[in-house]
């Protein structure tokens, strides 16, 4: 069956015709049109698909689309910065070489701004177990703790 | 993936007048455990009934013990500004069950009902003598948590029964408790898991309580091991007939995380950890 949902996607409202049985990643990446967020396992092991909702990490890929409904919605498109300059995220992780291939990327950013919304100083444990949902096969994760570090004292000194 | 209707009831009434009408229906929670099964096959229902919009199942109420609403998330119990205080070993087992992601929807009443043999959030609950709250539209019955599960994936729940609520009471000043994980990576399932929970009188332990996971087809409490324990001055030589006797309780299978002699070892392992940090003996 095919219903109507509507939600704020990077701070637009949008109303999409759905069939129930999807997930919030099969109608970001189809109907939507944010191919961003990328699916990797589809079973809520790798994180790649992390999107925020009402300011929390989940898996779109094991997120009921229908339950976004009235939700407020963030993926990676949302952290665009004006005249394409790079956001504090994505110059961190250039800066700290915390991508390789690139696809757990938006993920792992995703999960980095969950968590750096909430808490401005993490330390390495925390921004470790924040991450330990998101899976890199490619740089070993050193890079990456190091990118989101450096990310926290760049927002902290923005404020 | 197969298709199905997906209902987002208001009211527990609605939950189960949907089910009523369509029996193959199944209850969904936060969905991390329904919606892999689907995508793998394993499950095919024709509809999903989500509990998620449900309000009287998304509280926690705290009054001398606590009731949880079976909707309430693993990250809402880590968050709780008074859980972690009264109860630390359900605060500290939510903290190890899955990544942040899984943690933001899963529920702990989902866990429950899930029913995997490797449920994090069954063992803190097994320890601290718990009742799961089950109701129907006719019926509404509170069991000891220990009668809930059944076999793997089966629990206690009739097919219209709907677990809505954790009820605790409140636990002795003298009590204290503690959660043990070993999984090959900090998010993964466990190879085996224990919680223990004793009171102490001086020297004397009045009150035992353990519970293991990941080594039986359910959460399983050991009650040999629990009345060795009780009215005895617990001294090495115990603890060392206490890790033998979980050893022989546990019938843990060989699947892709551990062969089963692996894991008798470690509950035994666990077992030794837990009461000699109960104790104040060593850390964990």
């Amino acid at each position: 069956m095919k219903k109507e949902i509507s939600f704020t996607l990077n701070g637009s409202e949008v109303t999409v015709t759905i069939d129930e049985h999807l997930c919030l990643i099969d109608i970001l990446r189809g109907p939507l049109g944010q191919t961003g967020t990328n699916e990797g396992c589809r079973e809520g092991e790798c994180g790649a698909c992390t999107v925020i909702v009402d300011g929390q990490a989940v898996n779109s890929c094991l997120y009921p689309a229908f339950e976004v409904e009235g939700k407020n919605v963030i993926t990676i498109e949302g952290l665009q910065e004006p005249n394409n300059k790079l956001s504090v995220f994505q110059q961190a992780f250039v800066d700290h070489g915390a991508i390789q291939c690139g696809f757990c990327t938006p993920g792992m950013i995703m999960s980095a701004k969950a968590l750096l919304d909430t808490n401005q100083n993490p330390t390495e444990d925390e921004i470790r177990d924040a991450l330990l949902g998101n899976l890199c096969r490619c740089t070993g994760y050193v890079q990456i703790v190091e990118a989101v570090k450096q990310a926290a004292v760049q927002l902290k000194n923005k404020k | 993936m197969k298709r199905f209707n997906y209902y987002k009831p208001r009211s527990l009434d609605e939950a189960w007048e949907l089910k009523e009408k369509i029996p193959d229906a199944l209850f969904i929670a936060g969905g991390t455990d329904i919606l892999v099964g689907i995508k793998n096959g394993e499950l095919y229902p024709p509809a999903l009934i989500s509990l998620r919009s449900i309000p009287e199942l998304n509280s926690i109420k705290i009054n001398g013990g606590a009731h949880i609403g079976a909707l309430t998330t693993i990250s809402d119990l880590i968050h709780h500004p008074a859980l972690y205080n009264i109860y630390p070993v359900l605060v500290e087992a939510a903290k190890r069950l899955g990544s942040v992601q899984i943690r933001n929807v899963a529920t702990i009443g989902g866990n429950l009902c899930n029913c995997s043999p490797c449920a994090d959030m069954a063992l803190p609950l097994l320890v601290l003598d718990a009742k799961v709250r089950l109701q129907t539209a006719k019926k509404n019955r509170e069991i000891p948590i220990d009668e809930f599960f059944k076999g793997p994936g089966e629990t206690n729940l009739t097919p219209n029964e709907i677990l809505t609520g954790i009820v605790l009471e409140s636990p002795r000043k003298s009590a204290k408790a503690i959660f043990l994980k070993k999984g090959r990576v900090r998010m993964d399932l466990a190879i085996a898991s224990l919680a223990a929970l004793m009171e102490m009188e001086g020297e004397k332990c009045q009150k035992a309580r353990l519970a293991a996971g990941s080594v039986a087809p359910v959460p399983l409490r050991l009650f040999k091991v629990e009345a060795q324990l009780e009215g005895t001055t617990i001294t090495d030589k115990l603890v060392a007939e206490a890790q033998q006797l979980a050893a022989e309780s546990v019938a843990p299978i060989t699947d892709i995380r551990a062969t089963k002699e692996y894991r008798r070892q470690i509950v035994s392992v666990l077992v030794k950890r837990a009461l000699k940090n109960i104790l104040g003996w060593s850390q964990a």
